[in-house]
């Protein structure tokens, strides 16, 4: 620690290029991995408020929920933890506000999911033209009472409540009733909802073949666009990870080699091989910690700083869990000149 | 006692044609508070000589005695702990570590080796006497190679050592820095009580030695001064 403390201290520059690039890497990561999640979380997000385990679909659909239709007949008896949901993508249109696509999501208020939404203002739907919206639609200036359309021959609906967090497949998510759904959909007789909902998991007793039930996280993981979109960020991640380790322990290396004959004196002079080890892994290690702290605060700043409608979500375990693996990188970079360290030959500084 | 004997000490490079033995049967010993020369031309194994009797080289055979106790049979561990306390190197090209101001020079040695040390009343004499006491705050490289070479023999004293091991110490110096650098390691053996060995070629530090080996191909005798 001595000897990593005084070396930092006396080559501010060479140290302070070293941290630099490690506060770009982990910021670089730290931006990635919070995009990667928020970008997640549009689609997923609605779900998760509903605290659902398993998704019953059309077994024609595709797992798409878009794409589901299901009878009553189909579905059978619902018990106290399963809820119909429909689902129609709409566009909300209104005097004075842009055009905005939209998932609508019809409920029956008696059952678990719409007992489950939270609101931030306002009040559940009471009639089929009654609305809750995702906050965003607050954001965009809508309020209390605010008329909006959702398709062309169907009306006008009223937005009596919202709530936060309400995303599904990258797009805001109206609740409305049931009815409605229905209506939107403009369907001949028969179809009763898009899908059965359970906050229980495993398979549902007395429903018809042509229904398949999917746990959450194949549902998840079917829809358009989430998992190669979560791979595209992995692979980044995992890249810059790569990186980071390079970086470091190029630095490392050539820093180390450069001070194999001052460690060689050290060594003649009958200073342990372990200090000059500790020395080299600390440093490392002291640099990458420093490099993070800034890295931290640099994406603490972006976090109070970014928009609202930027789709990043801050996760703190997450990130420390990043930060950890690049502390990790540090080491192990650390770890390749060690080799060259403990092989320093005293008897060269005799000589002459 | 002697505080360094070298007895029967062979060393040998190399296996079939490119075998060369550089020293022959080498017997050696110096008492504390004198000043031992070793001089001899290029090629004559005064760098061989040194590194064995610093305990960085195992000879290829013979024995190495600090302060009566032998080298041999020790681990690579002991012998680093046997070189902190009982050596101190000066080496040709000073060798300070570049990022430790010359306080630090001292610290260093406190981490690894906490007990035994000159107090910092001594040291502050030494730094005195070799008029270096205003230079504690400076780097090696803001200092002269003079003052360099002052601030290595401080470090190479600090840890209180019997023997003191000095390469080539007037290689790069003209004569009037010559008379001094001998009067500084004549004092260290007499004043200090320490074993002082000096590896030269330089014959302008003879007058300052209580004794003379002259090594030639090898083979290490004692002279007449
Ligand atoms: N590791 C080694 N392998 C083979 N030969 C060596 C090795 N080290 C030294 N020698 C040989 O041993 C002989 C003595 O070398 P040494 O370095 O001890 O001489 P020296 O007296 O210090 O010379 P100089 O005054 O030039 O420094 C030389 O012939 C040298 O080539
Ligand atoms: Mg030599």
């Amino acid at each position: 620690m001595f000897l990593a403390l005084r070396e930092i201290r006396k080559e501010k520059l060479r140290s302070g290029l070293i941290v630099a690039m490690i506060v770009l890497i982990s910021y670089l990561i730290f931006i990635l991995t919070s995009l990667a999640l928020g970008l997640a979380r549009q689609n997923t997000d609605a779900l998760n408020s509903w605290g659902t385990q398993t998704v019953t679909l059309n077994g024609s659909a595709n797992v798409d929920m878009r794409q589901s239709l299901i009878t009553k007949k189909q579905a059978g008896k619902l018990t106290g933890d399963e809820a119909y949901i429909g689902q129609a993508s709409v566009v909300a249109k209104a005097q004075g506000h842009e055009n905005t696509s939209a998932v609508f999501i019809g409920l029956q208020s008696n059952q678990f999911v719409a007992k489950k939404i939270k609101l931030t203002s306002g009040h559940r739907p009471q009639s089929d033209k009654q609305l809750v919206a995702d906050t965003s639609f607050q954001d965009a200036g809508y309020k209390l009472g605010s008329k909006v359309r959702l398709s062309s021959d169907s009306g006008k609906f009223t937005i009596v409540g919202f709530t936060k967090n309400a995303k599904m497949n990258i797009a805001p998510v109206v609740y409305g009733r049931l009815g409605a759904w229905l209506d939107l959909k403009d369907l001949m007789p028969g179809p009763i909802a898009s899908a059965v909902v359970s906050r229980k998991a495993g398979a549902r007793s007395q429903q018809s073949s042509a229904l398949k039930t999917y746990s959450r996280a194949t549902f998840i993981n079917k829809m358009p666009g989430y998992s190669a979109q979560n791979m595209t960020f992995e692979l980044m991640i995992g890249f810059l990870m790569i990186i980071s380790l390079i970086v470091i322990a190029v630095f490392l290396y050539i820093l180390t080699m450069q001070k194999l004959p001052n460690y060689a004196v050290l060594r003649a002079q009958g200073i342990p091989s372990r200090v000059l080890v500790g020395a080299t892994i600390s440093q490392s290690l002291i640099l990458v910690v420093a490099g993070l702290i800034i890295g931290t605060e640099l994406t603490a700043l972006t976090a109070v700083a970014m928009p609202a409608a930027v789709p990043m979500a801050f996760d703190v375990p997450q990130l420390a869990a990043v930060a950890a693996g690049l502390v990790l990188m540090g080491l192990i970079g650390s770890l390749i000149p060690v080799g060259a360290v403990l092989r320093v030959d005293p008897v060269s500084v005799i000589g002459g | 006692m002697p505080a360094l004997a070298l007895k029967n000490v062979n060393q040998v490079f190399g296996t079939g044609t490119a075998r060369v033995q550089v020293l022959h049967d080498v017997n050696f010993a110096v008492e504390p508070g004198t000043l031992s020369l070793i001089v001899g031309p290029s090629g004559s194994g005064k760098s061989t000589f040194l590194s064995i009797a610093g305990g960085l080289l195992t000879p290829t055979s013979g024995s190495v005695w600090l302060d009566g106790v032998s080298y041999h049979d020790r681990t690579k561990k002991q012998r680093d702990q046997l070189r902190l306390q009982s050596i101190g190197f000066v080496l040709q090209a000073y060798h300070l570590l570049p990022y430790l101001n010359v306080d630090d020079q001292f610290k260093l040695v406190d981490h690894v080796k906490p007990k035994g040390n000159l107090d910092a009343k001594q040291l502050g004499e030494l730094l005195d006497e070799l008029g270096i006491a205003d230079l504690r705050k400076k780097f090696p490289g803001e200092l002269s190679g003079g003052q360099q070479q002052r601030v290595a023999i401080a470090r190479a004293l600090y840890p209180d050592p019997s023997v003191i091991l000095a390469d080539e110490p007037t290689a790069a110096l003209d004569s009037a820095r010559v008379e001094v650098v001998g009067a500084l390691f004549q004092a260290l053996a007499h004043a200090r009580g320490k074993a002082v060995v000096v590896v030269t070629h330089d014959v302008r530090l003879e007058k300052f030695a209580d004794q003379i080996f002259a090594i030639e191909d090898g083979v290490l005798h004692q002279v007449n001064k």
